[in-house]
C-alpha cells in the first residue's frame, strides 16, 4: 500500500487524499481557514502551508533514486504548498509545524497579516469561544502586532437577507460562503465585491440573501462576519450547552446541535452526518426552536383544571376503563418517538382497541429533494413500521359525529388543528390528549391532558423518510426527577463547556412535562397490564428484536450516526 | 560587436538594424497595406506547402529560442508543446494576453495601434500549431480605440478569408475574438485572465494544473504574450534560424524596449535582445533629460528589481544578463530615473499601485501590500522609523512566494530591493528608532 511520512511519522492511504483533509482524519491538526470538505479549495487563506517533498525519480531507469544508505532522495518543492491544494503522493514527505520551523514562521505571518485589519472586537463578538481565528490565533499566532495604522473601515451590520447580518470589517476573505451559495446551494448569491483590503462578500445589487439554506454561511464562516440576524446578542457560547440531536421540521431528520441556556433552546446548528443532512440544516430547521420555549403547559390538567400527575394518570386509566373497547380511538403520532407510539399500540391492543393510526401532515410542494421535505413530522417512517397507518380522517370524522365515538385517545397531535373535526363535535366524546404546546386546539375538549416531553427533553428514537432510525438524548431539564433522563443527559453533554456558568439546574423555564414512555406504562399499571420497560433503551432493545422492520436499532447500534434500516417498503 | 566602457553589446549592429515588429510602413494597420507588405504570407506557407504541418510549426518556434515577452521568459516552443494530443471531442483554446498593465509597459499597445494584424497572423499559426478552433485576443480595456480599431481590421480579416471557416481555403477553420478586459492588473495573470474570460471574478487559481491541462473552462489552452505572438509569423517566414541569430543568444529576437523617464526621448524602440542598457538611455533615448547623471534603471515594468547606476555598466537586456546583474528582464519596460528622483516617493507610488491591484485573494498580498504602503508613506512623509526599514523587507519575506500567484511577489520585490540599494536614502528619511512615536495613529489609507 502506497504510504506518506509527514513528520517522520509514516501513514499508508488508499485513493487520492487531500493532503490537509488526511491530516485531519489522522488528527495532525493543521490550521486553515476557507478549506471545506464540501466544497472546492481555493487556498486563498494560505494558513495551511506545509513543506512537501516528493521522491526524486530517475529518469532514465524510471525508478526512485537512493541515497548511499539506499533511502529514496526527496526533492522539496522551493516554495512551501498549502496542504488543501495537494493531493497526497507515494512516498511524499510532509513536514507540517510540528517539525519545521519554516511552517511555523509561515503560520505565524500569515495570522499577522490576518489580524491587521481584523477589529479584535471579540468582546462583542457572536463568534467569540467558538471562533477559528480567534482560537488559531492564539495557538499559532504571533505574541502581539507590528501594525501601528488604522484599520481599513468597511461597512458593520449589513443585513445580506432576512436572516444573516454581515460586519465586513470581521471577514479575512476565506470564501466560503460565495463557494457555498455558488456550488452547495447554487442559489448564487453572494459575490465578493471591491479588491484587494477592501474586499468582503455581498449580494449583487436588488439580491436579498433569502434562500431557504441562507444560515448555513453563519455555521461555516470562520469568523464571526457572518451571524445570525435570529441568535445575535442572546448568548455566548461557553453559557450554553450543546446536546447532539435531530430537527423535527420535517422527515429528514437533520442532524442538529440544541444549543441550550437556562432551559431554554437558543439556537440550532447542524451537525455532521454523512448519511442524512451532511454539513447543513435548512433555516426553517433553525427557527422554529420557539415551539420548545413558549406556550408551554404548566402540568396536566383534568377538566381544564390543574391536577397532580398522580390524579391525572388515574383520570385517564378510569376513562380507558369505562368505556367499551370498541368506543376507543388510539391515535398515534408522527411526532412522538417509536418508543411511545410502541407502548400506544401495546396499550391499545391489550384493551383490546383497534390498533392506532397517525394524522399525517403533509405539504405537497413543500419539498425540495434536498433537506427539506413535503412531510412535516419527524416519524411517519417509524409509526408506518410498528404497523400504524395513516388516519382515514373522513371515517374518523362521520364516527364521531355519530357518536361511535367514545374515547379519543391522542399522543403528540391535534386532530382540531388537522381539520379532522370541531371541538364542539368531541362534546360527548372523552379526549385523553398529551399535549406539548398550550396552542394546542384540541386541547379545551380534553377531559384528561397530560404534557408530553419534546424532542428537546426527552430520549428516543425517530426514523426519518429515507429509513435511518436516530435516537436523541435530552437538551434540557424537565421539571420533577427521572433517573433514566438524568443519566442520558449526563451522557449526552460531557461538559463540553462544563463551567460555573452552565445554568443546568436553574428552576426557571423547566416544563412539567413527562415523555409518553414514562405515562403510558403508569396508566396501563393502573389497569393491571402489564406494560413495564426499564426505559426507553429496553424498549427499543425489544423493537429491534422482534420487529423486523427496526433490526438493528438498539440505542448502542444507534449512538450518534443513527442506523440505516431495511427497506420495507413502507408508504411514507 | 561593439566595445563600450570594455562591455560588450550582444545586439550587435544594431544601428543598422531594420524593424521587423513595428516596420516604418504608414497605415500598416490596414489589411490592404498589410498584405502589400507580405502580409498573410506566413499564415498561407504554414497552410498551404507541404512543408509545414503543426508539428513542424511548433518545431520551429521551438528551434527559434523564442521566449515569452510577457515578464516570465519562459521558452514559446516549449510552452506550445504542453498541449495535450489532439482529442476532436475536448476544445482546445489559445489566449493572447493584452491585458498590459505593468507601470512602466507600453510595448502591447503600440503592436495592436500600428501592426495588429501581425498579432492576429501569429495566433492564427499558433492555433494551426496547436489546432485550436477558437483563439481569445484579451486586451486591457482601457485601449478602447484600439480595440475599436483592431474590431475593423479583424471584420476584414474575416471577409477576406484569413479567419473564420476554412481559412484561406483549407480545411483548418479557426476563431478569433477580441475580449475587452475591465481594466484589473490582475487580469493579466494567466490564470485570472481565463477565469474574468468565463465571466467570473478574476481571482487567480492555484497552478498546478496548468492551463494546458486545464484552462478556459477547464479545457487545455495556451496563454501568450501578444508580442510574442507577433514574433511567430517572422520565425515562419525568416526561419528559427535568423530569430535565433538575432541579439543575445539565449534570449534571442526583436524585442520592443519602452523606455520611460528622464531621458530626452521616452518611446518604444525596437532591437534586438542583448542591447546594453547604457546603449538604449544615451544613444536610443538620446541620454539624460537635461544632461543630468543617473541615478536608477528599473529594467523590465515596476515589479523587477531596480537597478543602481553603478550596477548597469555593461549590462545587457537578456534575462541571463540582468539575472546575474540582480534583476530581471520583465517586459523590458524601462524606467529611467535621474539623481533628481525622490526614490522613497517613487516606491510609495509603486506600492499604492499595487495595493490598489491586489485582487485580494491571498492573505499575506491582500493585507501586506496595504501594510507597506502604509509604512512606505509614513516614511515618505518624514515620520517613519529607521526600524520600519527592517520590518517592510521582513513583510516582503512574509509575502514572497507564499500566495497563489506571483502578484505578490511583484509587489515585494521593488520594496525589499529598493530599499537594499538606496538604504542610505531612505535611513536619511527616518527619524531615529529611539524617538517614540507618540502613539498617533496615521490615518487609514482609502480605496
Amino acid at each position: 500500500m502506497p504510504t506518506v511520512t509527514i513528520d517522520n511519522q509514516e501513514f499508508e492511504f488508499e485513493g487520492n487524499p487531500i493532503l490537509l483533509q488526511f491530516c485531519l482524519d489522522h488528527d495532525i491538526e493543521l490550521p486553515h481557514f476557507c478549506y471545506h470538505p464540501a466544497m472546492s479549495a481555493p487556498a486563498n487563506c494560505r494558513q495551511c502551508l506545509v513543506e512537501i517533498g516528493t521522491p526524486e525519480i530517475d529518469r532514465g531507469t524510471g525508478e526512485p533514486r537512493l541515497d548511499e544508505d539506499g533511502n529514496p532522495v526527496i526533492r522539496f518543492f522551493p516554495k512551501m504548498m498549502t496542504g488543501c491544494s495537494e493531493d497526497i503522493s507515494d512516498g511524499m514527505v510532509v513536514k507540517t509545524h510540528r517539525s519545521s520551523e519554516l511552517v511555523r514562521e509561515a503560520q505565524k505571518d500569515n495570522l499577522e497579516f490576518l489580524l491587521i485589519n481584523h477589529p479584535l472586537d471579540c468582546p462583542i463578538c457572536d463568534q467569540a469561544g467558538n471562533c477559528p481565528l480567534q482560537i488559531q490565533a492564539y495557538k499559532y499566532g504571533p505574541e502581539g502586532s507590528r501594525f501601528e495604522f488604522r484599520k481599513v473601515s468597511k461597512p458593520k451590520h449589513i443585513e445580506l437577507g432576512p436572516r444573516v447580518v454581515l460586519d465586513a470589517e470581521r471577514c479575512i476573505n476565506c470564501t466560503r460562503c460565495t463557494r457555498f451559495t455558488t456550488e452547495i446551494s447554487e442559489s448564487h448569491q453572494l459575490t465578493i465585491i471591491e479588491r484587494s483590503v477592501w474586499n468582503y462578500p455581498m449580494t449583487p445589487p436588488g439580491v436579498d440573501f433569502d434562500e431557504p439554506y441562507s444560515m448555513n454561511v453563519i455555521d461555516i464562516c470562520p469568523v464571526g462576519a457572518l451571524t445570525s440576524k435570529d441568535f445575535r446578542f442572546k448568548a455566548r457560547v461557553w453559557e450554553m450547552s450543546s446536546t447532539p440531536s435531530i430537527t423535527i421540521g420535517n422527515a429528514k431528520g437533520s442532524n442538529c446541535f440544541y444549543w441550550v441556556k437556562d432551559n431554554l433552546v437558543q439556537k440550532v446548528t447542524p451537525r455532521t452526518n454523512m448519511e442524512v443532512n451532511e454539513y447543513w440544516l435548512p433555516d426553517e430547521d433553525r427557527l422554529d426552536y420557539d415551539v420548545f420555549n413558549e406556550n408551554r403547559p404548566e402540568g396536566p390538567t383534568i377538566a381544564g383544571q390543574s391536577a397532580s400527575w398522580d390524579d391525572a394518570k388515574t383520570a385517564a386509566a378510569d376513562l380507558l376503563k369505562n368505556v367499551d373497547a370498541n368506543g376507543i380511538v388510539f391515535l398515534g403520532s408522527a411526532f412522538a418517538c417509536v418508543e411511545d407510539n410502541y407502548l400506544l399500540g401495546e396499550l391499545a391492543s391489550a384493551l383490546g382497541a383497534a390498533a392506532p393510526s397517525y394524522i399525517q401532515h403533509i405539504e405537497p410542494g413543500a419539498g425540495d429533494g434536498w433537506l427539506i421535505t413535503d412531510d412535516k413530522t419527524p416519524n411517519a417512517s417509524g409509526c408506518e413500521r410498528l404497523g400504524i397507518r395513516p388516519l382515514d380522517a373522513t371515517l374518523l370524522r362521520s364516527r364521531i359525529q355519530g357518536g361511535d365515538v367514545k374515547l379519543l385517545y391522542v399522543l403528540q397531535d391535534d386532530p382540531v388543528a388537522a381539520g379532522i373535526c370541531e371541538a364542539a363535535d368531541l362534546a360527548g366524546v372523552s379526549v385523553i390528549l398529551h399535549h406539548t404546546n398550550t396552542t394546542n386546539e384540541t386541547l379545551v375538549a380534553a377531559n384528561v391532558a397530560l404534557p408530553a416531553a419534546t424532542v428537546v427533553e426527552t430520549v428516543g428514537t425517530f426514523v426519518n423518510q429515507d429509513g435511518h432510525a436516530q435516537r436523541v438524548w435530552p437538551s434540557k431539564a424537565i421539571r420533577g426527577v427521572n433517573r433514566t433522563l438524568s443519566m442520558e443527559i449526563g451522557k449526552s453533554r460531557a461538559d463540553k463547556h462544563g463551567t460555573p456558568f452552565d445554568r443546568w439546574f436553574d428552576e426557571d423555564h423547566l416544563v412539567d412535562c413527562q415523555p409518553g414512555w414514562v405515562v403510558i406504562p403508569e396508566i396501563a399499571d393502573l389497569l393491571d397490564i402489564e406494560l413495564r420497560f426499564k426505559g426507553p433503551r429496553d424498549i427499543m432493545l425489544k423493537v429491534s428484536s422482534e420487529n423486523e422492520a427496526f433490526g438493528g436499532a438498539t440505542y448502542d447500534a444507534m449512538a450518534e450516526p443513527g442506523v440505516r434500516l431495511v427497506d420495507v417498503g413502507a408508504e411514507v | 560587436m561593439e566595445e563600450k566602457n570594455g562591455a560588450t553589446s550582444k545586439a550587435g549592429d544594431w544601428r543598422s538594424y531594420e524593424r521587423v515588429l513595428l516596420p516604418p510602413v504608414r497605415d500598416l494597420h490596414r489589411l490592404e497595406v498589410y498584405e502589400q507588405n507580405g502580409g498573410y504570407e506566413a499564415l498561407r506557407e504554414v497552410l498551404t506547402s507541404d512543408k509545414w504541418d503543426p508539428t513542424s510549426v511548433t518545431n520551429e518556434v521551438r528551434n527559434s529560442g523564442l521566449r515569452g515577452r510577457g515578464g516570465a521568459g519562459f521558452l514559446t516552443g516549449l510552452k506550445w508543446t504542453f498541449m495535450p494530443p489532439v482529442d476532436p471531442n475536448i476544445p482546445r483554446f489559445l489566449c493572447g494576453n493584452g491585458d498590459e498593465s505593468e507601470p512602466g509597459t507600453f510595448k502591447d499597445r503600440q503592436l495592436m495601434e500600428f501592426n495588429p494584424h501581425l498579432i492576429f497572423e501569429g495566433m492564427l499559426i499558433a492555433s494551426y500549431a496547436m489546432s485550436i478552433t477558437t483563439s481569445y485576443l484579451y486586451v486591457r480595456g482601457e485601449f478602447a480605440d484600439w480595440i475599436s480599431l483592431m474590431e475593423v481590421e479583424l471584420a476584414k480579416a474575416y471577409e477576406k478569408g484569413y479567419v473564420g471557416k476554412n481559412v484561406l481555403g483549407t480545411d483548418f477553420s479557426t476563431d478569433l475574438v477580441i475580449h475587452k478586459g475591465a481594466g484589473a492588473y490582475i487580469c493579466g495573470e494567466e490564470s485570472s485572465l481565463m477565469i474574468s474570460l468565463e465571466g467570473e471574478r478574476p481571482y487567480p487559481r492555484a497552478k498546478p494544473p496548468f492551463p494546458a491541462q486545464r484552462g478556459l473552462w477547464n479545457y487545455p489552452t495556451t496563454i501568450n504574450n501578444v508580442e510574442t505572438l507577433a514574433c511567430v509569423p517572422l520565425i515562419i517566414n525568416r526561419g528559427g534560424e535568423w530569430f535565433a541569430d538575432l541579439g543575445s543568444h539565449r534570449h534571442p529576437g526583436p524585442v520592443l524596449y519602452g523606455i520611460s523617464g528622464h531621458v530626452n526621448r521616452p518611446g518604444v524602440y525596437e532591437y534586438p535582445t542583448g542591447m546594453l542598457i547604457t546603449d538604449l538611455i544615451y544613444d536610443v533615448a538620446k541620454g539624460m533629460r537635461g544632461s543630468k547623471k543617473l541615478k536608477a534603471v528599473v529594467p523590465g515594468g515596476s515589479s523587477t528589481p531596480i537597478l543602481r547606476a553603478d550596477q548597469i555598466d555593461g549590462v545587457t537586456m537578456d534575462a541571463e544578463t540582468l539575472r546575474d546583474a540582480g534583476s530581471m528582464m520583465g517586459t523590458a519596460g524601462m524606467l529611467i530615473m535621474d539623481e533628481d528622483t525622490d526614490i522613497v516617493s517613487w516606491l510609495r507610488r509603486v506600492t499604492r499601485f499595487y495595493h490598489h491591484e491586489s485582487c485580494g485573494q491571498c492573505t499575506p498580498c491582500r493585507e501586506g501590500t496595504g501594510w507597506i504602503e502604509n509604512i512606505v508613506t509614513r516614511i515618505d512623509e518624514g515620520a517613519g522609523n529607521l526600524r520600519d526599514l527592517d520590518l517592510l523587507i521582513d513583510l516582503c519575506f512574509q509575502m514572497e512566494g507564499r500566495t497563489v500567484c506571483a502578484l505578490a511577489d511583484a509587489a515585494a520585490w521593488p520594496v525589499r530591493f529598493t530599499i537594499e540599494r538606496f538604504r542610505d536614502e531612505f535611513e536619511a528619511r527616518c527619524r531615529p528608532s529611539l524617538v517614540p512615536s507618540g502613539g498617533v495613529l496615521t490615518p487609514a489609507l482609502g480605496p
